[in-house]
């Protein structure tokens, strides 16, 4: 009898434990990058996804070093619901997750409802931004990674210097080493940048421009033909050739600890062109400048007048590590990223803007901002994505080969023809890495 | 019985210090061997057992052979420059009372106590192309043909850019070691060298440095593991290892290896010939310098 009441007593108190578990309030643990953009919007919207969703407690982790603090955790296997952290970004954290296939498939998050609006997340999102290698890294049409706060990218000048009885802008490549001679005439640069890293950008566009969107798909899935053909051997050319015309103090500042003494030789104008992001104007807001200095953006120049100009779209991500415990919340959360208000609050609180159909409405005429959002209406092409998701190969870090030997060819120890040879080498070892799977 | 008694005292006295030893030292060690033989991403269960695969590739990586060269270099350099340069300064603040000794040593020990981001910001700035302290000396005594000498830009410069801060920061600290070794020698002995007229150099050389030889064979030791580990932390925060790879040491390049080419079994094996190396080379300095103990 006693037996039998004490095990009626545990069953009552499991019971109690399971149903107390169950309406106890749901936790969503968000992780990512205190980066540039800052951290009020999120702070923001975590506050308003609590106000829609009762019960909910969003739980923010933003710090600037995000993929140190979250590696421990992971490999305890103490997931975070959500991590925002772009590919290619320090730490490799994203990265690393993408090629040990550690990421959840969030496609069913495109056919949800943007909460609110009636319309679905697929729909709402600006075409193409779910078809990259960046999005879908597997190329399987499967979409793993939520893009992000888009930017273009291209080269960033002082729109002082231009103009009537200045300097005329370049539109073809020959015109803008023309001005590259003109310049050093009056003990100017013409080009900078601030690390090999900002190349990526670069060379994507640059690569798109010479051999089109086609040649470009080939060379970010590990084609070794595309890396030896004559349009790629010309973009490895062209920026063999930028490396002459390049400010002599860019390698040494060109670190982590430096790089921002090279975007001042644009507002010292000691240096004409630097590649950047739109993020550049907000970074540099509180340096010195020369007299009557206006930032000035434009894409890249063309191969020919009438060729197509292109200018890569830089844009972040946001993710589901599998072993995450709230998946419906965090898809929840995500769909509701792509909302209207959701929007507003990311470009009010951040300047950042949402990769979703009439974001560009939310920015005022007189948003300086606006300029920069307009590159692709003054004719420029969108570029996007990355290289596919290969297995890792020991000793080939192909973001260093490919850009960080961009420091030895401004040096002038390595020749463009060994730089081009080292990368189709190191794509033929990834290749063969992905075929051996 | 009391004897048993003891020796279980003694030994549940140890025990919680050898259980952390255990758990925070000997386990991460034999960790890393055995990590080394995988093909691992570092995050999730997926690996491949390798055997010695990494270890065949690391012989034909000529970018792990310069973070060596690199990494040999700095540890000799640093170590022949600091170790002199400690044991003068400390032989003439002990010996030669000059004024303001203690003031000396503080300021000698300063860097020690900074943290490696702020000696990388300072050395960004004596390093630093236009306006930087060593440039802008050398324009203000020849202002029409001084050409800037890029510390951080040319790769051949590069190194011994990061070797200049190492020497830096660590004089201090072995300086006080030193000094704290000298110390202690009675003085009656120099006193003595010098009724039978030897000079400074000879005192220094028959007195001093036999009687501290202890201390400068442990400081050997300490020499080869902060190099090691200083260089990483200073050439990250200076340099990131560039300019593409030209300042990359042992531990620099395992990082990148491990954490940004997702490579984590590959970076093991790296550990492993680190370890294996550093071990290595403190046994043969110790050997090499083993000398009779001279006491007074």
């Amino acid at each position: 009898m006693l037996r039998k009441s004490l095990s009626i007593c545990l069953l009552g108190l499991l019971l109690f434990a399971v149903i107390g578990s169950a309406v106890q309030a749901q936790t969503l643990k968000i992780a990512g990058l205190d980066g540039g953009w800052g951290r009020e919007h999120w702070d923001e919207l975590a506050r308003r996804f609590e106000a829609a969703n009762p019960g909910v407690t969003v739980e923010l982790t933003l710090a600037q070093n995000i993929a140190d603090i979250l590696r421990p955790q992971i490999i305890a296997r103490n997931y975070p619901d959500i991590i925002y952290l772009a590919v290619g970004s320090a730490g490799g954290l994203t990265d690393t997750l993408i090629k040990e296939q550690a990421i959840l498939d969030i496609t069913d998050v495109l056919d949800m409802e943007v909460p609110g609006e009636g319309v679905k997340v697929r729909d709402k999102i600006v075409p193409g931004f779910t078809d990259t290698l960046i999005t879908n890294p597997y190329g399987d049409g499967k979409t793993y990674l939520a893009p992000l706060f888009y930017s273009p990218c291209g080269l960033f000048y002082n729109a002082d210097l231009f103009g009537p009885g200045k300097y005329q802008l370049p539109e073809t490549w020959d015109e803008f080493f023309e001005l590259g001679n003109q310049a050093q005439q009056d003990g100017i640069a013409l080009f900078t940048y601030p690390t090999t890293g900002y190349f990526d950008a670069f060379f994507y566009a640059l690569l798109t421009q010479l051999g089109g969107p086609e040649l470009f798909n080939r060379a970010m899935n590990y084609d070794v033909a595309a890396w030896g053909s004559p349009e790629a051997t010309r973009a490895f050319e062209i920026i063999g050739e930028i490396a002459k015309y390049t400010h002599p103090n860019t390698v040494a500042q060109a670190n982590v600890a430096n790089f921002t003494k090279n975007q001042q030789l644009i507002l010292d104008n000691q240096a004409l062109f630097i590649p950047n992001g739109t993020w550049l104007p907000n970074e540099m807001k509180d340096a010195p400048r020369a007299d009557g200095f206006e930032w000035g953006f434009m894409a890249l120049p063309k191969q020919s007048k009438d060729g197509d100009s292109y200018s890569y779209t830089f844009f972040e991500q946001m993710y589901i590590p599998k072993g995450a415990r709230q998946v419906d919340l965090a898809k929840k959360f995500i769909a509701f990223m792509y909302t209207d208000e959701a929007a507003q609050v990311i470009y009010e609180k951040a300047g950042a803007v949402q990769p979703i159909l009439g974001a560009s409405e939310l920015m005022a005429d007189d948003d300086p901002n606006k300029l920069f959002y307009t590159i692709y209406d003054d004719g420029a092409k969108a570029s996007m994505g990355a290289f596919a998701a290969a297995p890792p190969v020991a000793g080939v870090d192909l973001a260093s080969i490919l850009f960080g030997t961009i420091d030895s060819v401004v040096n002038g120890d390595v020749t463009v023809e060994q730089w081009q040879k080292d990368v189709v080498n190191a794509v033929a070892k990834i290749r063969a890495a992905i075929d051996a799977q | 019985m009391k004897q048993k008694g003891s020796k279980i005292f003694v030994y549940s006295c140890i025990a919680p210090a050898l259980l952390l030893f255990a758990v925070f030292m000997i386990y991460p060690t034999i960790s890393v061997f055995r990590m080394s033989l995988y093909e691992w991403g570092g995050l999730s269960a997926r690996r491949t057992f390798v055997g010695l695969k990494n270890f065949k590739v690391l012989l034909d990586d000529r970018f792990f052979l310069r973070s060596f060269q690199n990494t040999v270099l700095i540890i000799t350099l640093v170590t022949i420059i600091t170790l002199s340069i400690a044991i003068i300064f400390a032989y003439i603040l002990i010996r030669e009372r000059i004024k303001g000794e203690n003031f000396f040593r503080v300021v000698f020990y300063i860097p020690n106590i900074l943290s490696i981001a702020v000696i990388a910001a300072v050395f960004s700035a004596i390093y630093a192309p236009d306006q930087g302290l060593i440039n802008g000396l050398g324009r203000l005594l020849n202002p029409d043909t001084w050409v800037n000498i890029q510390f951080l830009g040319n790769p051949r410069l590069v190194v011994y850019s990061v070797i200049g801060a190492m020497v830096w920061q660590a004089i201090g600290y072995y300086m006080v070691m030193y000094m704290a070794s000298m110390g202690s020698i009675p003085t009656h002995l120099y006193e003595a060298a010098q009724i039978e007229g030897a000079n400074r150099v000879r005192q220094f050389v028959d007195i001093t440095l036999p009687l501290i030889w202890e201390t400068v064979r442990t400081t050997l030791v300490f020499f080869i593991i902060s190099s090691i580990n200083i260089s990483f932390l200073l050439v990250n925060v200076l340099t990131g290892g560039g300019p593409n790879g030209a300042s990359e040491v042992f531990l620099s390049y395992l990082y990148r290896q491990a954490y940004n080419n997702a490579s984590y079994g590959y970076g093991m094996a790296i550990g492993v010939v680190v370890f294996l190396f550093s071990f290595a080379l403190a046994g043969l300095v110790s050997l090499v310098t083993k000398r009779d103990v001279v006491q007074y």
